[in-house]
């Protein structure tokens, strides 16, 4: 597993990670959107993943490179775009350092991260930091 | 009263309440599969994986909101600041802290607090959702 070290260059892509999406559908779920039928009458393919799982796949990246540091010192601000991801969707987390900035604690390392589905269209973008201690 | 109405009527301040969960070893493991989360340093260390809570912010809203049918987010901004210990007791406290309406959608924005049994701060989210009845 490649970890973040405290040599690292601008533009640098983080290992990706990929997942097949998937959350069960629960028919009685209190928010309609994770439903096929209320999805695709929202103009959804079907029932949509929840934003929170997205996220957790583009953590996990994140803390695959970053370790427990990222527990200590992970920031993420992300905006979810597009049409989703849906169960099946082969959805795919990429990282690529923007900028070291140092600060009291150790340098703050800044990724530009997404998310993209089988076709490469962007779910999820945003940035990521982080302090590597 | 409508839809329109109803959202119009959430003020700004609004407490969504404190949820208590114990980071017993079936609530990790099934939110753990849930994400798929495959990195086992966190469990090692004695850590949750970092996020599995997250999902259960929508929840609250659900539970402040009983007219809200749908919520999408938008945007989704995490601090990670300590970790939370396997069978460690958490409380989430949240507040609706802004609305606004573009493109004819209605956006709740949320701020959550994760805090620990001493009180102290694990987590910070701050939550642009997109509201639905």
């Amino acid at each position: 597993m490649e970890r973040a070290t405290k040599r690292i260059n601008i533009g640098t892509e983080i290992p990706s990670l990929t997942k097949t999406a998937y959350m069960p559908i629960d028919p009685n779920t209190r928010n309609v959107i994770h439903t096929d039928d209320y999805a695709r009458d929202f103009g959804m393919r079907g029932a949509l993943i929840g934003g929170s799982t997205l996220l957790s796949y583009v953590v996990e990246m994140l803390y695959n490179y970053f370790g427990d540091n990222w527990i200590y010192h992970g920031k993420i601000k992300v905006s979810f775009i597009g049409g989703g991801a849906i169960n099946g969707d082969v959805v795919t987390a990429h990282g690529q350092v923007a900028a070291v900035e140092p600060e009291e604690a150790g340098d703050r390392i800044t990724l530009d991260v997404w998310l993209e589905n089988q076709t490469q269209d962007k779910v999820v973008i945003g940035e990521a930091s982080c302090i590597l201690v | 009263m409508g839809s329109q109405e109803n959202f119009e009527a959430i003020p700004i301040g609004m407490d969504l309440g404190t949820f208590e969960m114990i980071l017993d070893e079936d609530t990790v493991r099934d939110r753990t599969d849930l994400i798929q989360w495959q990195a086992k340093g966190p469990a090692e260390k004695g850590f949750a994986a970092p996020g599995i809570t997250i999902s259960q912010h929508a929840r609250m809203k659900f539970e402040a909101l009983p007219e809200m049918k749908v919520s999408i987010w938008a945007k989704s901004e995490q601090e990670f600041l300590k970790p939370m210990k396997l069978g460690s007791k958490i409380f989430i406290r949240g507040r609706v802290v802004d609305k606004y309406v573009k493109r004819g959608r209605n956006y709740m924005v949320t701020d959550l607090e994760t805090v620990d049994e001493t009180g102290e701060v694990l987590m910070l989210s701050h939550e642009t959702a997109v509201y639905v009845e």
